[in-house]
């Protein structure tokens, strides 16, 4: 082999290496150590022959799970590996660490220094722990059974493309266009995706709004099909039939949203919040109504909020009824005028009420009702008057996937 | 290690998606495939079972399928009607309980390929639902109380069209890979290896026409590899002169499906 083994290099590797994973997270790429782990084991079955690029394409299918994150995985890259000029010694430099079991001892250090800075990252450590030992045990083995990486170097039985014997490149190309160009070629820049949440954990919230009817005290009028066969089986073979209650989703939803200028900049997050909402098809009934700043007689039907396409707000609550939940979603900034005074909603009419007013009546005509607050100021804020003013009357929670859980479980409390 | 997957005749693989398929199986991970739809995704686990000369299981996901349908399924309405008319073996519950594809592929004697088709079709704990089973590769028949293990580790093939997004752990387990669109060199040779007799300008033209429209913005739908298939098959039967499917669009139906996008398609070709 042509490398030259010294500590120094040794240990260069394997600093290169671990640098890589954290360069990925401060690139925001949520790399978990059960995958990195697992690209350890592609490295040490040789799987990337000792080439750079094709060591990128691995570390990209088994870190990158999503065509989304391939743009920041691409910069992580370019980052650690940039200085490297040669195609193939350096990785074989840090590759080779791996599979020293003298290393091991290395490695265990540096797996340690990996756990306490991931605790940091609030990475599950359990998980993270019990995938190690795995990994360490296998590892083990596979040294004892003397398939060491410089023996099976020479012979690397990896390889679609092959030319690659002992690390040199003898002739011909590979089929891989080389790790840089691709990224120079920066293809999947437009896939990126910087969404702080996504649709899935907004769905993955509203799941929690269930109360299934065989909760509630109706009567029994389903057949259940899988007692009776099991209860007749048990009973010999004699009919037995078994009745239950039916059961379905009883969770009604009432969802008024705020559609005023100062909203315009959530409206991509409240997008995803309504398409969770519509995803969700679990729910008995949804209704969604918008509102300009604050609710006042009428409710709009379209986030134009056009004048004349409306419903009063008084008939909303005579025909959705109290069991409706209600999320009113908005940033509650207003003047406090639209809060105060009769007269002072801008866009329509007051109907002789004022917005705390018609505030007070969705508290009195619903029993459950929370407010999602996309810029809610942390703990106290008296100098948002508004929004202070609000909280008095709806419990208030911040549009976040933590809010909206939090929020979701104060409306299936019982009262 | 032993056999390596390849392009076959039919199926014209990208290298780094033939790297993707050989890596899931040294790593003994399941390989998701994601892409646009028409990016031949479900044919990529043909091709794969095709090379490597193993049998291919297909577990097509619907909108109502539970993760409990691939494992197993017990029979008791079979075993009810059988104890009515005292059939023998009965009391044998075994005879009553149904593997489900994944059950098969565990219980094989040989290696197969399993496909997990669509998987985001399910609900949305679906694929949580199957993190043991892909992990260890074995399940528990609570009836029979036997365990389900797999004799030879199948090798797993999921695809998704990106319907809904895919559990954190799942996604953990997995080997990803993204099917690009392909560039116009493997689009010629994924259109010679389906129609080698292809005349040249008919080819170089519809491809033309193809990849513009593709290229037009306001598009809702773009067209896909199996669409421009068709459509060349369209264009060869219907005898269609070549330097006419650049200005005349024939049979454009059959590459554009939404009537709008077809008014899109007519304004930016003429103008």
């Amino acid at each position: 082999m042509l490398f030259i083994e010294t500590n120094n290099l040794k240990i260069m590797g394997e600093k290169m290496f671990s640098d890589f994973f954290y360069t990925l997270k401060t690139k925001g790429l949520n790399v978990s150590l059960a995958e990195w782990i697992t690209l350890q084991e592609a490295l040490s079955k040789g799987l990337c022959n000792s080439s750079l690029t094709e060591f990128y394409y691995v570390s990209r299918m088994i870190l990158v799970k999503s065509e989304t994150d391939y743009d920041k995985f691409d910069m992580a890259f370019l980052e650690q590996f940039k200085g490297i000029e040669s195609e193939d010694n350096p990785t074989k430099q840090m590759l080779d660490w791996l599979d020293k079991p003298e290393m091991n001892e290395l490695l265990h250090e540096d797996e340690t220094r990996w756990l306490n800075k991931l605790e940091e990252m609030k990475v599950d450590k359990d998980d993270v722990e019990e995938n190690y030992k795995k990994r360490m045990k296998e590892q083990d083995s596979e040294h004892n059974g003397g398939s060491q990486w410089i023996g099976t170097m020479g012979k690397t039985s990896y390889g679609n493309t092959g030319g690659n014997i002992g690390g040199i490149r003898v002739g011909g190309k590979t089929g891989y266009q080389s790790a840089f160009q691709v990224i120079g070629a920066k293809k999947f820049k437009d896939f990126r995706d910087d969404r702080t949440l996504d649709n899935r954990q907004f769905q993955m919230a509203f799941r929690k709004l269930r109360q299934y009817s065989t909760r509630l005290d109706i009567p029994k009028t389903e057949l259940d099909i899988n007692q009776t066969i099991d209860q007749t089986c048990n009973n010999g073979g004699y009919l037995k039939i078994v009745m239950d209650k039916p059961r379905k989703n009883a969770v009604k939803l009432l969802l008024l949203m705020d559609s005023g200028g100062t909203m315009i900049p959530y409206s991509t997050l409240l997008n995803e919040l309504f398409q969770a909402v519509s995803k969700s098809n679990h729910f008995k009934d949804v209704k969604s109504y918008y509102f300009h700043n604050c609710i006042y007689s009428k409710l709009y039907k379209t986030p134009e909020c056009e004048n004349g396409d409306w419903v009063d707000t008084q008939w909303l609550f005579q025909n959705y009824g109290s069991d409706y939940k209600v999320i009113i979603v908005g940033d509650a900034a207003m003047a406090p005028e639209e809060l105060y005074s009769k007269t002072g909603n801008y866009r329509g009419p007051n109907g002789g009420y004022t917005g705390m007013e018609w505030l007070q009546m969705v508290k009195r005509n619903y029993k459950k009702v929370v407010w999602m607050n996309p810029k809610m100021a942390p703990g106290e804020a008296p100098w948002r008057e508004a929004e202070t003013d609000i909280k008095q009357i709806f419990s208030m929670y911040k549009l976040s996937v933590k809010g909206l859980n939090d929020a979701m479980i104060k409306l299936m409390q019982n009262r | 290690m032993g056999q390596k997957f390849e392009s076959t005749n039919d199926y014209v693989a990208s290298d780094n998606l033939m790297a993707s398929v050989n890596i899931a199986v040294a790593l003994q991970k399941p390989l998701l495939i994601k892409g646009e739809p028409g990016t031949g995704k479900t044919m990529l686990a043909e091709a794969v079972a095709g090379s490597l000369g193993k049998k291919l299981l297909i577990w097509n996901i619907k909108s109502t399928t539970k993760a409990q349908d691939g494992l197993y399924v017990y029979d008791t309405i079979q075993r009810l009607y059988d104890g009515q008319f005292g059939e023998e073996g009965v009391d044998d519950i075994a005879k009553y309980i149904k593997l489900g594809k994944l059950g098969d592929s565990f219980d094989s004697e040989e290696q197969v390929i399993l496909l997990i088709d669509e998987i985001d079709k399910a609900d949305l704990e679906f694929p949580n639902d199957l993190l043991w089973e892909l992990d260890q590769m074995e399940f528990y028949i609570h009836e029979t109380k036997r365990i389900v293990k797999a004799k030879k580790r199948p090798i797993v093939i999921i695809t998704s069209n990106a319907e809904k997004e895919l559990p954190d752990a799942f996604l953990r387990r997995c080997i990803f890979h993204y099917i690009e669109f392909p560039d116009k060199e493997l689009m010629e040779e994924i259109v010679r290896s389906h129609y080698p007799d292809v005349e040249d300008i008919l080819l170089k033209n519809a491809m033309e026409t193809f990849y513009n429209i593709r290229s037009i913005r306001d598009i809702r739908k773009k067209p896909s590899t199996s669409e421009l298939l068709d459509w060349i098959k369209a264009l060869e039967i219907g005898g269609m002169s070549p330097d006419k499917i650049k200005t005349e669009l024939p049979f454009m139906g059959i590459l554009v499906k939404k009537d709008e996008d077809l008014d899109t398609v007519k304004m930016s070709i003429n103008s």
